[in-house]
């Protein structure tokens, strides 16, 4: 039971925000550290997973527990105009931030006028 | 189910706690109402308080502690733009946690690690037990 409690997989909250460059993501992945993180691209599936470090030392115990250790993973199917060769990652205070740039031939562009 | 009487037993809250899980056994812990979701934890000496703060860094976090209660007070911003899905909760959060043993309270200290936040409450001296040498004649 108790093994089986910590190994719980959790879908991290996630927020997609899109910009004229390209889409930027923020998975909220508290207790998880940077070797602990995997990102797989595999065709157009992204692939996050993570394991969150434990959440009790040695000769501690628990008086009230809200949150356990466990594992993160969430796939997403990654649109066309993802220029995949230059995604970004960035782990910050538990907070993943992937940059998925938009390809440049569907970049906005600024048309030049010759008179 | 033992119920523990540690030294930060909150009858009421554990009564709705065991209510909660025979009425909604699929819906224990994860995602509960409050946030962010803590653990307090005790061990011989101290008493942790941590939680779940992603994203959040420990300047924009207010930890307020008196002889009884500690207050964990912020309010977490998300960056604005066009949003395709938004599931991070977001705004203003605090929690309080009331503290049944003495402590001491100068010797408080808090950090964060990959978005969990440690609040270490050194017990005071007189609540850690203390072996009582019995000398026999």
């Amino acid at each position: 039971m108790s093994t089986e409690r910590n190994m719980d997989k959790f879908s991290p909250a996630t927020d997609i925000v899109e910009s004229e460059q390209g889409f930027y993501m923020y998975m909220d992945l508290p207790g998880v550290s940077k070797e602990e993180l995997a990102i797989d691209l595999d065709e157009n599936t992204l692939i996050v997973s993570g394991k969150a470090a434990a959440t009790l030392g040695a000769d501690e115990k628990y008086i009230d527990q809200e949150f356990c250790e466990g594992e993160y993973s969430r796939r997403f199917t990654i649109a066309d105009v993802v220029d995949r060769e230059s995604i970004k990652a960035k782990l910050k205070n538990g907070v993943l931030e992937l940059f998925l740039p938009k390809k440049a031939e569907v970049q906005p562009r600024k048309v030049q006028i010759t008179s | 189910m033992v119920i523990d009487l540690g030294s930060l037993y909150n009858f009421p809250y554990e009564f709705d706690k065991i209510f909660n899980v025979v009425f909604n056994p699929h819906h224990q812990r994860r995602r509960k109402a409050s946030y962010p979701p803590l653990n307090i934890i005790e061990d011989e000496n101290n008493i942790y308080v941590r939680a779940e703060v992603p994203g959040i860094s420990i300047e924009d976090m207010e930890i307020t502690i008196t002889d009884k209660n500690i207050v964990l007070k912020g309010e977490r911003k998300l960056p604005e733009g066009r949003y395709f899905r938004q599931e991070r909760p977001s705004g203003v959060f605090q929690r309080i946690v009331s503290i049944n043993t003495t402590v001491d309270v100068d010797k408080v200290t808090a950090s964060t690690k990959d978005g969990i936040l440690n609040i270490v409450i050194p017990k005071s001296e007189s609540s850690v037990p203390r072996k009582v040498g019995i000398t026999v004649e």
